[in-house]
């Protein structure tokens, strides 16, 4: 018993979380704008690769350099050595959700919003453009090497028999919070309800007065914060790869179709279910092929109940 | 007075003007009921007030604003609230959140806004914390009005409110619109329950084609022949007759334009 949880329960937790928290994003982006975000593992990957320059080289990699010139004017080389000092990776989470928001606002203004009005396909086709330049860039800044915020990481002694390593326990905490924090804004805030709402139906939200295009900045603000999140999660569970993001954007489609499109709660469960069945599947089949497991229940899901587990909007 | 007034609406979806010179005029605190056939573009005219179809021509004038093709988040802000025949709740939200929603602009209390809704609508208080999507027809009727009611909108307009429920239910809506009419709020709607409506109507405009047929009050329309058998069926009940009838009264446009005139 005790090893199937350290062999299996463990690692479809971990793997669970970080598609849940992807797949919120997918979710409600799908449902209040209408297209299926083929960019969204890549914001993942950004968020990484942010948190990665923190762990790295510290905040001064967000500076902008007539700041980091009249520091030096001013106070000299030494002034800048906090700013030097390498972050835990668990404290860099907040700051690449911040920084990914902002640049998928960025990328929302310029490359979707003009499409607004335009038939789907065409966001579809130009998110796909999007995680093309973003994988593109990711490679031309950190190459094609594998990069890795800690070194490996022995399972803690004080938690024996059970095989978890201090990653986990910070990787469940962040979950936790997250996930927590997702639910205080969901369910009380009105902005919060406002995203609901138009994740509901967002022609009647027009009608109600709610200002829909302030909601959709929210949308990206929290899709791609917990993206990041997601992102950074799995760069302390694994490593860090210009294609991490990118090879997770089915199983985070699979999770947002199998728990509703548009339903926030629904994407957290079907993470859950996809992230334990991918896990679960490596008793019968080999683990090369667990990836598999993600398409098929998204197919069975599409073929038997569209709507998902939680009733949300068809494809 | 008049507090909205519709002057000459053309326009409609695409190229195709589905609207051609509609006249609607809302006096403050007043029933009015649209009523036609299929496809006389009652619908289209009120969403064409709302900003939601597209007017080529005409000037919709709303508590002495000018609101013609104007954003919904201005006429909310305005006092005009606009309940659609379909799709007219947020069905993952719970009743509550649903009302809470209508009251989005609003940056004051809501408390004595929600506090009407659930006085006109006692069924809503003890489902206020279900999702909206399982209510009863006639009960997601009751969470859409209270929706465009949060607001305090000086007037509202209703889509067919009555459309695809149970005679009962029906009997209870109209109790309801007419609460809600006594408080003080401006109705324009439109019905296929023709002669019910007509009958709390303070007037009645009679559309057919996208062009004003008839204008009077609710009683005079149930009392005028030609409108009763063109429009309203004859023997009574719904008045769904489609386009057939539609020409009878043709030579009466100039008259009913008239009248339609401030």
């Amino acid at each position: 018993m005790i090893e199937f949880f350290n062999d299996y329960i463990v690692a479809a937790l971990v793997l669970g979380s970080i598609y849940s928290l992807g797949a919120i994003g997918i979710s409600m982006i799908y449902a209040i704008l209408r297209f299926a975000h083929f960019a969204h593992g890549d914001l993942l990957t950004l968020g990484a690769y942010m948190s990665l320059g923190l762990v790295q080289k510290g905040f001064i990699v967000f500076m902008p350099l007539p700041f980091l010139v009249g520091t030096l004017g001013l106070a000299g080389e030494e002034a800048l050595a906090p700013l030097r000092m390498g972050w835990h990776p668990a404290l860099t989470i907040p700051v690449a959700m911040v920084f990914t928001a902002l640049i998928a606002i960025g990328i929302d203004s310029l490359f979707y919003r003009p499409f607004r009005k335009s038939q789907a396909i065409i966001m579809v086709i130009a998110s796909f453009g999007i995680a093309l330049m973003l994988r593109s860039a990711f490679q031309l800044i950190w190459g094609i090497d594998d990069h890795y915020y800690w070194p490996i990481q022995p399972p803690l002694e004080s938690l024996e028999p059970f095989s978890i390593s201090a990653k986990h326990l910070y990787i469940g905490g962040a979950v936790i919070v997250l996930i927590s924090a997702t639910h205080y804004l969901l369910a009380y805030t009105r902005t919060g309800k406002a995203m609901r709402a138009m994740s509901d139906d967002p022609d009647l939200a027009r009608i109600t007065g709610i200002p829909t295009e302030r909601i959709v900045v929210w949308t990206w603000i929290v899709g791609a914060a917990l993206g990041a999140a997601a992102g950074v999660l799995l760069g302390m569970d694994t490593r860090v790869r210009f294609d991490m993001g990118w090879n997770l954007l089915l199983p985070m489609f699979a999770a947002a179709i199998l728990g509703g499109l548009g339903r926030p709660y629904g994407a957290i469960a079907g993470g859950m279910v996809i992230g334990g069945l991918e896990e679960l599947s490596t008793i019968v089949i080999p683990g090369d092929y667990k990836s598999a497991v993600a398409f098929a229940v998204m197919v069975l899901v599409l073929i038997f109940r569209p709507q998902g587990i939680f009733k949300g909007r068809m494809l | 007075m008049t507090l909205l007034t519709a002057h000459g609406m053309t326009g409609g979806y695409g190229g195709m003007d589905i609207l051609k010179g509609v006249e609607l005029a809302v006096d403050a605190g007043e029933i009015v009921v649209i009523v036609g056939p299929n496809g006389a573009g009652k619908s289209t005219a009120m969403k064409a007030i709302f900003g939601l179809v597209h007017l080529r021509e005409g000037k919709v004038v709303f508590d002495g604003q000018e609101i013609t093709n104007a954003q919904p988040e201005r006429l909310v802000r305005a006092g005009l609230g606009y309940v659609p025949q379909e799709r007219n709740i947020f069905p993952n939200l719970s009743v509550h959140e649903n009302l809470e929603m209508g009251a989005y602009i609003r940056r004051d209390d809501i408390g004595p806004a929600l506090e009407r809704v659930y006085m006109l609508f006692p069924p809503l208080v003890e489902k206020r914390k279900q999702a909206a999507g399982e209510l009863s027809g006639g009960q997601r009727q009751m969470v859409a009005f209270g929706r465009a009611l949060m607001t305090d909108p000086k007037v509202l307009m209703l889509d067919e409110p009555t459309a695809g429920l149970s005679p009962l239910f029906m009997d209870e809506i109209f109790d309801r619109i007419i609460a809600v009419n006594e408080t003080g709020v401006g109705i324009l709607m439109v019905e296929q329950n023709a002669r019910q409506a007509l009958e709390i109507a303070d007037r009645g405009y009679v559309l057919a084609t996208g062009e004003n047929r008839y204008i009077d009050t609710g009683s005079n329309l149930l009392a005028d022949r030609e409108v009763v058998e063109s429009f309203l069926g004859g023997g009574g009940g719904n008045v769904d007759t489609g386009n057939g009838n539609g020409d009878a009264g043709s030579e009466r446009d100039a008259a009913a334009k008239g009248a339609g005139d401030d």
